[in-house]
C-alpha cells in the first residue's frame, strides 16, 4: 500500500476501509456541532439495542479555539472522522490497527500506544471509557467505550473511534502546519480552508451579537421543547445542537459569566437528556403502547 | 511431582498508575484463597505485569489437597444410650444421618463432656479441579478505581479482557471468564510479535513472551529504562532524576528504548519550570541537564519498541514537542504583556466554588486573612504578604496556566518576578501552593507558608461550613490533602510561628473571612477534629504510637510542634518504671474524679490529716510551679521527668488515704487535691491513655 499523497486520500482511504467493514457511510451532519460525537447518527445510534456501524467524517466548530489562521496547529474547525461500532467488537483495538495500516503506516516502525483517557460531554450527559492513541506522542485518535449518553446507561456498549484528520495528515504528509497540508494534489490546506479560519475566528471573537446569541439560545431551548412535546424527537436534537453552538460561541465572546456558565451548561444537558429519554421510549416496543 | 500454575489475565491497555496495584491484589488474592484450601506452595508466589497482562506463577503446589479426617459430633453420651446400654433413637439418628452403624461410632471426650461423635475422612479435591473457581473469583474480586462495561454483562472491569492464559503443569486450566476462555496463547507486542504465542509452561513463560518482545516482569523493565536512559544522554549532560516518571513509564510498555531527542536552544528562553512541565507532564519526556544545572536543549522518551533505527521516531516526538514549545513561548511572551495587577478584576469571572464563590471572593478573603496573620506575626512583612495575596491567583486567567494548570502558582511568582515585584512577594506566590505531597518540602520564604496556610484554611473551613466534607474514600476537592499540607507547614515552622497563633485561632481566623452567621459554631470544631485527624496521621509517619498520640491529641493542640515534642518525650518517658506506674495511678485519679460532680473549694491545708496527703500536698506544691514553667519553656522531658518523680507520693497517697472518706469535708479535700493534680498533667497530656507493657 502506497502513502496516501493528500489530505483529501486519508479521508478517502478510511472511508473506505470502514466500508469495506461494512458500516454505513454516513454524510457530515449538517448543523453546528463540536465533536463526532453530537452528530445524531452517533448521540442518538447509541441509545437502545440495536446493532449499528456507521462511518461519518464530520468537521467539528469549536470557537474558542479559532487563533485567525495563524497558529499552524490550532483551528476553529477541524475535521474528526467518527466511526460507531455498535456493539463493540472483541478485536475492535486490532480493527482500529488495521485502519492506521490502510494509511501506510509502517506501525512496526512507530511507537504507537494506548494511554488512558477517558471522555466526557457535561452539555451531553455523556461520558466513556478509554484512551487517547499517541503515535510517536502525537494524539491522533481518541478511542472510548461509551457508557452514558444523554444520562441513559448504555447497553449494549458502543465503541467509538475518532480521527483527528488534520493530526494524522501533518504526521503522514510530514508538515509542521496544517495549512501546509495538500489538500488534493492541485490544492493546500490554506487554500480551502485559511479564510474561513480567519473569520469564523474573527466573528466567534469580535463580531458575534451576544443579545441575539442569548436570545437564540432561549428561542432554540424553547423550540427543542416544543418539538419533544410534538414527538418531533430529532428536530428537537437539532435545536439542542443550536444550543450547544450558540453557548460555544458565547463563550467564546466571553460573555458568560461564572454564574450563568453552569447553568447554561444544565439548560443544554436538560436538553440532551430529555431527547435521549423521549429517543428510547420511542424504542421500546409497540406493545407497550397498547398497554396505555 | 510438584505443579506449577501459570494465569495470565490478558486486557486492553489498563492505565499505568494502575498496574502495580492490580498486580499486587491479583498474586494476594491467588495466596489467600491457596491457603484457606490448605495448599502449600513456594511463597511468596512470583508475580509479573504489563499495560496488557497481570500474571502470576505459582510453583510447589501439590497435585491434590491432603486428605482432611474429621470428627462430628452427635448427642451427649447420656442421651446417647439407654439405661439398658442400648443406643437411644438420638444415637440411631445421629448414625443415620452420617451413613454409619452405631457401632463405628465412637465416644469423643469434649470440654463440655462426652458426645456420641463419627471420625470420617474427608478426601482431598484434586488441584486442577479446584483452579478454575479459585482464579475466577480471584479475578472478579479485583478492585479497580474507575471500571467500564463492555459486553452484554453486568460485568465491570478496569478495560475489556482479552485473552486468559492459564496452565497447571503442562495442561490448560479450563476456564472462562466474561465469554474469554481460557487456553495455552499468550500474546507478544502488538507490533513487533504476530499471532498467539503458545505456551508450555509456567517455567518458558517469561522467555516466550521475550521471543515476542514483551518483558512481562516489570523490575527487568525498570532496569532497561534505567540503562536506557543513561545510555541516551548526550555527552556532558545529567538526567533530571524522575522517579515518579520511571515508575510510570515502567507501566506503559511492553518493551521499553529510551532515546534521546533534542529542540531549538531558542525555547531555553521559557523558564525551566515550564520546560519541564511541558516535558514531563504533557509528553512523559525526561528532562535533561548540563553541567551547570541548567536545561539542556534535550529529552530523553522511554518508546514503547525495540528501538529507532532510521531516527524517524525522534523526528515525531521532536515535532510534537516544538509545537507545545511554540505555544509555551507564545503564552510567555504574550501573558506578560498584562501586569498581574491587571488581571485582579478577571477573577470576578472564575469560579472557585459553587458555594464559596470566585476567585475574586477568595482574594478578598486572603487579604483578611494575611492581615490577621500579619498582625500577631511580626516576621511578617505585611505589605508585602498583602500584595502576594491579592495577586497569588491572578495567574489563573493568564494562558499558560489555561494550558498548563499544573503551573498555577508558579506561573503567578514567575511573572511577578518579572515584573520586578519584591522578592517576598512573587516568592510567596511561587510557592504558596506547597506542598503538593506529603514528601514535598514546605514554603521556605516565610510569606510563602503564611499565604499557603490562608489559602488552605480558607478552603477548609469554607468548605466544612457549606457541608462540603470529605467522606470515606469521597473528598472531591482534596481536603485532606490540603489539610496535611497545613499540619506539615504548622510543624515544620515551629517556633517561627508566633506563640499566640494557637491551631484554633488560625480556624477563627479563617471563619472571619465569611460573613458573619453564614458559618455555624460547628464549623470550628469540626474543622478542628478534622486538622487533628491529620495531625495523627503525619505523626504517625513519623513513626509514634497510637497510644502516645491518643495521650497527645486528647488534650488541645495548641501548637502542633509542641505536641510533636511532647509526643517524642512521652515516647522516650514511657519507658520508665516510675512513669509507668504513675500512669496507672493517673487513670485511676480520672476514675476517681469522673464519678463525682460537687464542686470543689480550695485545698484547706488543716485538713490534710495523714502524713501521706501531707507529703503528696507538698510534692505536688513543689514541683507544680516548675512543671508549669518546664511546659512553658518547651522542656518537655523536664516536665515529665517532674511528673514522675510525683509516683512515690502519689502511691503512698493511694496505699494509706482512703479518698471517698465519711467525713465531706475530708473527702473533698482530697478529691481537690486529686483534681489539683490531674490539672497539672493533663497541661502536658492525658497519660491515663498509655497503654501498660507486660
Amino acid at each position: 500500500m502506497s502513502t496516501p499523497k493528500t489530505f483529501q486520500e486519508i479521508i478517502h482511504r478510511l472511508q473506505e476501509f470502514w466500508m469495506d467493514y461494512g458500516c454505513v457511510i454516513q454524510q457530515p451532519y449538517d448543523c453546528e456541532v463540536g465533536a463526532g460525537t453530537m452528530h445524531p447518527e452517533t448521540f442518538l445510534r447509541v441509545l437502545g439495542a440495536q446493532p449499528y456501524k456507521v462511518a461519518y467524517v464530520q468537521p467539528s466548530r469549536r470557537p474558542a479555539d479559532g487563533r485567525y489562521g495563524d497558529n499552524p496547529n490550532r483551528l476553529y474547525r477541524h475535521t474528526q472522522l467518527q466511526v460507531i461500532l455498535k456493539p463493540s467488537p472483541d478485536d475492535v483495538q486490532d480493527i482500529y490497527l488495521e485502519s492506521l495500516r490502510r494509511l501506510a503506516i509502517p506501525l512496526e516502525k512507530h511507537d504507537l500506544r494506548f494511554e488512558e483517557d477517558n471522555w466526557e460531554s457535561p452539555t451531553l450527559g455523556a461520558w466513556g471509557i478509554g484512551w487517547q492513541v499517541l503515535l510517536d506522542g502525537l494524539e491522533i485518535t481518541q478511542f472510548t467505550y461509551f457508557q452514558q449518553a444523554g444520562g441513559v446507561d448504555l447497553m449494549p456498549i458502543s465503541a467509538e473511534i475518532t480521527y483527528g484528520l488534520e493530526r494524522i495528515a501533518t504526521f503522514i504528509l510530514d508538515k509542521d502546519s496544517v495549512f501546509d497540508l495538500p489538500w488534493s494534489p492541485q490544492h493546500d490546506y490554506r487554500q480551502v480552508c485559511h479564510r474561513s479560519e480567519r473569520e469564523f475566528s474573527k466573528y466567534s471573537f469580535e463580531v458575534a451579537d451576544i443579545q441575539s446569541l442569548f436570545s437564540l439560545f432561549e428561542i432554540y431551548e424553547g423550540e427543542c421543547r416544543r418539538s419533544l412535546e410534538a414527538d418531533c424527537i430529532l428536530p428537537a436534537y437539532d435545536c439542542c445542537l443550536k444550543c450547544s453552538h450558540c453557548f460555544n460561541l458565547l463563550d467564546s465572546r466571553g460573555a458568560i459569566s461564572v454564574t450563568e456558565r453552569a447553568g447554561m451548561i444544565n439548560r443544554v444537558r436538560a436538553l440532551a437528556v430529555a431527547v435521549a429519554r423521549a429517543y428510547c421510549k420511542s424504542l421500546e416496543p409497540a406493545q407497550g403502547e397498547e398497554q396505555r | 511431582m510438584s505443579g506449577s500454575v501459570l494465569f495470565e489475565l490478558g486486557l486492553e491497555e489498563v492505565p499505568a498508575g494502575m498496574v502495580e496495584r492490580a498486580s499486587a491484589d491479583l498474586a494476594r488474592s491467588i495466596a489467600d484463597s491457596l491457603q484457606e484450601l490448605d495448599l502449600v506452595f513456594d511463597s511468596p508466589l512470583k508475580r509479573y505485569s504489563t499495560p496488557r497482562r497481570l500474571t502470576v506463577i505459582v510453583t510447589g503446589l501439590p497435585q491434590r489437597q491432603a486428605d482432611r479426617r474429621e470428627v462430628v459430633t452427635g448427642p451427649p453420651k447420656a442421651r446417647a444410650f439407654g439405661d439398658d446400654g442400648k443406643p437411644t433413637p438420638a444415637a440411631l439418628g445421629f448414625a443415620r444421618k452420617m451413613g454409619a452403624a452405631v457401632e463405628d461410632l465412637e465416644i469423643a471426650e469434649t470440654p463440655k463432656g462426652a458426645y456420641l461423635s463419627c471420625p470420617r475422612t474427608i478426601p482431598g479435591k484434586s488441584v486442577a479441579e479446584l483452579l478454575p473457581q479459585l482464579l475466577q473469583k480471584a479475578v472478579r474480586g479485583l478492585h479497580w478505581p474507575k471500571n467500564m462495561y463492555w459486553r452484554p454483562s453486568r460485568f465491570r472491569f478496569i478495560r475489556p479482557i482479552r485473552w486468559i492464559a492459564a496452565l497447571f503443569d503442562r495442561d490448560v486450566i479450563d476456564l472462562e471468564i466474561e465469554g474469554v476462555r481460557s487456553a495455552r496463547l499468550t500474546f507478544g507486542h502488538r507490533f513487533l510479535s504476530e499471532g498467539p504465542v503458545e505456551v508450555e509452561s509456567a517455567q518458558g513463560y517469561l522467555d516466550a513472551l521475550k521471543s515476542g518482545f514483551v518483558v512481562a516482569d516489570p523490575e527487568e523493565r525498570r532496569s532497561m529504562i534505567l540503562d536506557g536512559l543513561h545510555n541516551a544522554l548526550p555527552k556532558d549532560c545529567r538526567l533530571l532524576e524522575d522517579d515518579g516518571l520511571v515508575d510510570e513509564v515502567v507501566n506503559l510498555n511492553e518493551y521499553p528504548t529510551a532515546i534521546c531527542g533534542g529542540f531549538d536552544p531558542q525555547y531555553l528562553k521559557i523558564p525551566r519550570e515550564v520546560l519541564i512541565t511541558v516535558m514531563r507532564f504533557h509528553q512523559k519526556y525526561f528532562a535533561v541537564q548540563g553541567r551547570d544545572g541548567a536545561l539542556a536543549p534535550h529529552f530523553i522518551t522511554v518508546l514503547n519498541t525495540a528501538g529507532d533505527e532510521d531516527g524517524r521516531i525522534r523526528k515525531g516526538h521532536e515535532k510534537v514537542l516544538r509545537a507545545r514549545l511554540d505555544d509555551a513561548a507564545f503564552f510567555w511572551d504574550n501573558d506578560r504583556k498584562v501586569r498581574s495587577q491587571d488581571r485582579i478584576p478577571a477573577l470576578e469571572n472564575v469560579l472557585f466554588q459553587d458555594k464559596l464563590g470566585t476567585y475574586g471572593d477568595k482574594t478578598r478573603r486572603l487579604q483578611a486573612f494575611c492581615a490577621a496573620l500579619s498582625s500577631i506575626w511580626p516576621r511578617l512583612e505585611a505589605a508585602e504578604l498583602d500584595l502576594a495575596a491579592q495577586l497569588c491567583k491572578t495567574d489563573l486567567v493568564t494562558d499558560m496556566v489555561g494550558e498548563l494548570p499544573e503551573l498555577q502558582g508558579v506561573m503567578g511568582g514567575l511573572y511577578g518576578r518579572e515584573e520586578g515585584l519584591a522578592e517576598g512577594v512573587w516568592r510567596a506566590v511561587y510557592q504558596h501552593y506547597r506542598p503538593v505531597s506529603l514528601e514535598d518540602g514546605i514554603p521556605q520564604a516565610i510569606s510563602g507558608a503564611a499565604l499557603s496556610l490562608a489559602d488552605r484554611l480558607d478552603t477548609i473551613v469554607g468548605c466544612f461550613g457549606n457541608g462540603i466534607q470529605p467522606t470515606g474514600s469521597r473528598d472531591p476537592l482534596a481536603l485532606r490533602r490540603l489539610a496535611q499540607g497545613a499540619v506539615k507547614i504548622l510543624l515544620e515552622l515551629g517556633d517561627r510561628l508566633p506563640p499566640r497563633l494557637s491551631l484554633k485561632r488560625l480556624i477563627e481566623i479563617a471563619l472571619e473571612g465569611y460573613p458573619s452567621g453564614s458559618l455555624d459554631a460547628a464549623t470550628a470544631a469540626a474543622v478542628y477534629g478534622f486538622l487533628i485527624g491529620r495531625v495523627r496521621f503525619l505523626f504517625e509517619q513519623e513513626g509514634l504510637a497510637y497510644d502516645v498520640l491518643n495521650a497527645v491529641l486528647a488534650v488541645e493542640v495548641t501548637s502542633v510542634r509542641s505536641s510533636f515534642e511532647m509526643a517524642q518525650a512521652l515516647s522516650d518517658m514511657r519507658k520508665q518504671e516510675d512513669f509507668e506506674a504513675l500512669a496507672s495511678a493517673f487513670k485511676r485519679i480520672r476514675n476517681i474524679l469522673s464519678k463525682q460532680s460537687e464542686e470543689l473549694a480550695e485545698i484547706d491545708e488543716s485538713l490534710l490529716q495523714e502524713p501521706a496527703e501531707r507529703s503528696l500536698h507538698s510534692a505536688f506544691r513543689e514541683s507544680s510551679p516548675q512543671v508549669e514553667q518546664d511546659l512553658s519553656g518547651g522542656r518537655y522531658a523536664e516536665a515529665l521527668s517532674r511528673m514522675a518523680r510525683l509516683r512515690g507520693p502519689v502511691d503512698d497517697f493511694f496505699d494509706q488515704v482512703l479518698v471517698m472518706a465519711e467525713d465531706e469535708g475530708l473527702r473533698s479535700n482530697r478529691l481537690r487535691l486529686l483534681h489539683d493534680l490531674s490539672r497539672l498533667f493533663l497541661q502536658a497530656a492525658d497519660i491515663s491513655e498509655i497503654v501498660q507493657s507486660e
